[in-house]
Parts: structure tokens; C-alpha cells; sequence
């Protein structure tokens, strides 16, 4: 039998699951968390607003848009515990799409009679 | 968007409300975890935290002067509309500061501090003003 050469370095599985994913951030695959949050931000969105058009054929946009950025948060903040998983700007980038989206769903009410 | 000047109000009120509890849930649970990345150690976000703070609270003090005006409000016999926009210069003029800092900051943090989109901030900040502006004027005297 003939054994090929790795095609990349294996990580140090000796310290834990977490040891192996910062690893992996740290090193070969730098964007694994911003590609995780993207995921959770838009499977959040586009879902619930498919979801939501289909069962009542319209979709409250800004509504599922605060829902998942509070969403994306959640990991985000998860992600900040152990140093190498996420950088502040990306944190800060997390907390600023927050605010964007409160303002799209607190200014997309309609008109009331006063 | 329609909306009326109280529900403009509440809106930018609630944004402000959010962005204060959405970093000061961030910088708790960082505090409380012992996080190694803190939102506090971003200083412009802070900064934003405590301008928000500052505006809501003399937003709160500024009202209650408002509210005696409105009290104070007289309208003419034969006549159905106030005589000046007095009972209105609280609602959206006193939250636009805050709510410019607010937007600032986002747009800041994503698109950066470079000037390419600097010409759609101020656009849209003019238009925001023009709008608040345009809804007072109906709320007093009909559709402008």
C-alpha cells in the first residue's frame, strides 16, 4: 500500500475539539468564522421570509432582518470567549449590523392615526 | 414610509434604546464570561453608548417642558390648527443628534471612514430632516 502525502498539516487533536477549530481559524482556514456568521445570518433571513411568504403569501422583512442579526450575535459573543476565533472589528461589525437593522425594523412601521 | 410624528418619534426613541441595550448586553457578557475580545475596548462604540445615553436624557428632561407648552396651547375660535410648531419641537428635533450618531457609526464601521460614500450619508441625513420636517408641517396644517 501506498501512503500519499498529506495535503495539508493535521491539526494537534491531543488538547480538545476547541484546540482543533482554533487551530483551524488561526491557520489554514482564516475565514471560518465570519463564513459561519454570514450562514447564520442569512439561513435566518432568507428562510423565515420564504418561509413566512409561502405559508402567508407576503413577508415582514425588517422584522426576520433584526432577527437574525440578533441571530449572528449570539455566536458572535460565543465566539469571543477564546482568543483566535474572531477579531473585534468583526465583533464590531456583528454589533453595527444590530443597530442597522433596529432602525430599519423601528422606522418600517406604518402610520397610526395621531 | 407615512408616519406620523408620534410614531417617528417612538421610532427613533426605540432605536435608541436598542443600541444602548444591545452594547451594554455585549459588554456585560464579556465582563461576565472574561472574555478576551471585549466590545468596551472599541473606544468609538463606548463613545456612542454614552452620546445615546446623554441624548435620551435630555430628551427625557426636554419633554417635560414640551409637554407644559402643549398645555399651554391656544386655539382660536373658528380656527382648527395651533399657531405655531411650538408643541412640536421636541418630538424629531431633539432625537436627530442621536439619531445621527447612531447611524453614523454603522455606516462607519462597515464602509469605513474613506470619503467614497460619504456624499450618501450626508443625502440621506438631509433627507431624514426634510422628511421629520415635512410630517410636522402636515400634522399642523394637512398634506403640504
Amino acid at each position: 500500500m501506498i501512503f500519499l502525502a498529506y495535503l495539508y498539516d493535521l491539526p494537534n487533536a491531543t488538547e480538545g475539539v476547541d484546540a482543533i477549530v482554533n487551530q483551524m481559524t488561526t491557520g489554514s482556514f482564516y475565514w471560518f468564522v465570519p463564513m459561519i456568521l454570514f450562514f447564520t445570518f442569512c439561513i435566518v433571513f432568507i428562510g423565515g421570509i420564504t418561509r413566512q411568504r409561502i405559508r402567508t403569501g407576503t413577508a415582514d422583512y425588517s422584522a426576520w432582518g433584526i432577527i437574525a442579526s440578533m441571530t449572528t450575535l449570539l455566536p458572535a459573543l460565543l465566539f469571543s470567549v477564546q482568543a483566535g476565533f474572531i477579531r473585534l472589528d468583526w465583533l464590531v461589525i456583528v454589533i453595527s449590523l444590530n443597530i442597522l437593522t433596529a432602525f430599519w425594523f423601528f422606522m418600517d412601521k406604518k402610520v397610526t392615526e395621531v | 414610509m407615512e408616519k406620523s410624528t408620534i410614531t417617528l418619534t417612538i421610532s427613533l426613541v426605540m432605536v435608541a434604546l436598542f443600541t444602548i441595550a444591545i452594547i451594554s448586553f455585549s459588554v456585560g457578557f464579556a465582563n461576565d464570561n472574561s472574555a478576551v475580545i471585549n466590545i468596551a475596548d472599541d473606544p468609538e462604540l463606548s463613545a456612542l453608548s454614552t452620546e445615546t445615553t446623554t441624548g435620551l436624557s435630555d430628551f427625557k428632561d426636554d419633554s417635560e417642558g414640551t409637554y407644559s407648552s402643549i398645555l399651554e396651547t391656544t386655539i382660536e375660535p373658528g380656527s382648527d390648527v395651533a399657531q405655531s410648531t411650538g408643541p412640536f419641537a421636541i418630538t424629531a428635533g431633539n432625537i436627530i443628534g442621536v439619531t445621527k450618531n447612531i447611524i453614523y457609526l454603522p455606516y462607519k464601521k462597515i464602509f469605513g471612514s474613506g470619503s467614497g460614500f460619504g456624499i450618501f450619508f450626508t443625502t440621506f441625513m438631509g433627507f431624514l430632516v426634510l422628511i421629520i420636517g415635512l410630517l410636522m408641517y402636515k400634522t399642523l396644517r394637512g398634506n403640504p
